[in-house]
């Protein structure tokens, strides 16, 4: 796609499928954790659902959001609004702006162009739930994968079809870069009869049946990893989930993730977003904060929650 | 053990090689609990991940179980010795294989499964390779006494991290049956 040296600042997407997991919560935390280290972070809220990430800093709506960049033209930079906090700036969405269906391919172009030209660090990104093509998109396009999940059977759900559908459209794209556009939905459309199961058994029927694409697909998706972070944990039992989700991605999917962290459940949590007051300045001393700084330390630095000492 | 070998058992488990054996355990008993229980964590997938696919994976940890322990008995330089975990606890690999009874055969089967060269346990139990080969093929006139069959049934049973009263059981019955015939 866009070479890393083109870039300006590292970009980081957060989705995971399912609403509600706290992704709008983790990016204002973690936004927060990386600016205290004096990086500077540029939060784009792209949740065309619920767009509410100027809340979480206490912030009206700016009067600017993306529905200028989508409606009249206008540049991403431009948008940029600052925080109270020294250098975080945010550049905020709208309830009322463009749903992510009718966003023209042109237009996804131009948005990625501009993330990629943010003059900031990071550029921390809310996608929103769902697992539409466009949030995909900009999810395959970021430095880092970002997910967050609550130990719920339907959330799990909800994430495994969002990887499932990342990891599909990688692959897609990939091989269309390559020539090969119409073979993979081909192949998936009569899977029944190739006796192809799941996106595992597509791929090693690929890598088995053309060897150059299995090495096209080997080099692409080398670098393909998802970060995990656990949210609202309330035992042991639920940490481990991410661990368990870990294995069975890597055993099912054969990807790999980064088991960054998990964030307890707490009441200091929604008290902080009731309050419209940001958690990482006003509930600093709590157990959250810590795990929160803990999983931003473990993003930066590519590391696994040592989830064995919690026990 | 080769250290592709090595490698792999390590990766099954999902650890680095530097695991130390408490690592392993943990490990086995975690990934042994998600495979062979309806969790959360499986459930959503459903079809895609059939019983089939997760008896294979439970084949798998096991083995890189039995392999890991094997081999950090026969190397010193790792402390702790397998011994010390709790016989309860150790692989009980007959509940996922066809080996309702443990004859002669069918540890032999279970030890070439799992890929352990009779040299090996030779090695780590002082036993000649003669007398383990006339354990699996059941030569029951040139084994020793009962009561020192009992004691290197026992050795060779651990040395494939399997249930050894069960083993010994199994083994002894047959080798009874043998001497009241003659």
């Amino acid at each position: 796609m866009i070479p890393t040296k083109e870039r300006e600042g590292e970009i980081w997407a957060i989705g995971g499928g399912k609403g509600g997991t706290g992704k709008t919560f983790l990016v204002s935390c973690v936004g927060t954790c990386l600016a205290k280290k004096g990086k500077s972070v540029v939060l784009v809220d792209l949740d065309f659902g619920g767009a509410n990430l100027h809340s979480f800093f206490g912030m009206n709506r700016p009067r600017k959001t993306v529905t200028s960049f989508f409606e009249n033209g206008a540049s991403l930079s431009e948008l940029a609004v600052n925080t109270d906090i020294e250098n975080i700036s945010l550049i905020a969405g709208d309830v009322q702006s463009i749903a992510s269906d009718n966003i023209k391919f042109s237009q996804k172009l131009k948005l990625f162009r501009q993330l990629v030209k943010l003059n900031s660090q990071h550029v921390l990104i809310d996608l929103g739930a769902g697992s539409h093509n466009n949030t995909l998109d900009t999810f395959l396009m970021a430095d880092k994968m970002i997910v967050i999940l609550v130990p719920e059977l339907i959330a799990i759900e909800n994430l495994y079809h969002f990887i499932k559908s990342s990891l599909f459209r990688k692959v897609k794209k990939t091989l269309k870069e390559y020539g090969f556009k119409e073979i993979v939905q081909h192949i998936w459309d009569r899977r029944a009869s190739y006796g192809i199961k799941n996106l595992k058994e597509l791929m090693d029927y690929l890598k088995d049946s053309f060897s150059y694409l299995g090495n096209i697909l080997e080099q692409e998706l080398a670098n393909f990893k998802i970060y995990l972070i656990l949210n609202m944990v309330r035992n042991n039992q639920e940490i481990q989930i991410g661990s368990s989700i870990k294995s069975v991605l890597a055993k099912y999917l054969g990807i790999p993730i980064i088991y960054a962290g998990y964030i307890q459940y707490s009441d200091s949590v929604w008290r902080s977003i009731r309050e419209r007051r940001l958690f990482m300045i006003h509930y600093l001393s709590t157990g959250c904060a810590r795990e929160i700084e803990l999983c931003t330390e473990n993003l930066i630095q590519d590391k696994e929650v040592g989830f064995y000492q919690a026990y | 053990m080769s250290r592709e070998d090595l490698k792999k058992y390590f990766e099954i488990l999902e650890l680095s090689s530097h695991a130390s054996l408490q690592d392993i355990k943990n490990a086995y008993l975690r990934l042994k609990k998600l495979y062979s229980s309806d969790s959360i964590v499986l459930m959503p997938l459903g079809d895609e991940f059939p019983e089939r696919k997760r008896k294979k994976i439970l084949n798998q940890i096991e083995e890189a179980y039995a392999r890991l322990l094997f081999y950090f008995k026969s190397e010193p330089q790792r402390d702790i010795l397998p011994s010390e975990i709790p016989v309860s606890e150790k692989v009980s690999f007959e509940e996922n294989m066809d080996y309702p009874s443990f004859s002669g055969q069918a540890l032999k089967e279970i030890r070439e499964k799992r890929g352990i060269e009779l040299s090996e346990i030779s090695n780590q139990l002082k036993l000649r390779i003669e007398l383990l080969k006339n354990i699996e093929n059941e030569k029951f006139e040139a084994l020793p006494e009962e009561a020192y069959l009992r004691t290197q049934l026992k050795n060779y049973a651990a040395c494939l991290s399997l249930n050894h009263e069960k083993v010994v059981e199994d083994y002894l019955r047959r080798y009874k049956e043998w001497k009241d015939k003659i």
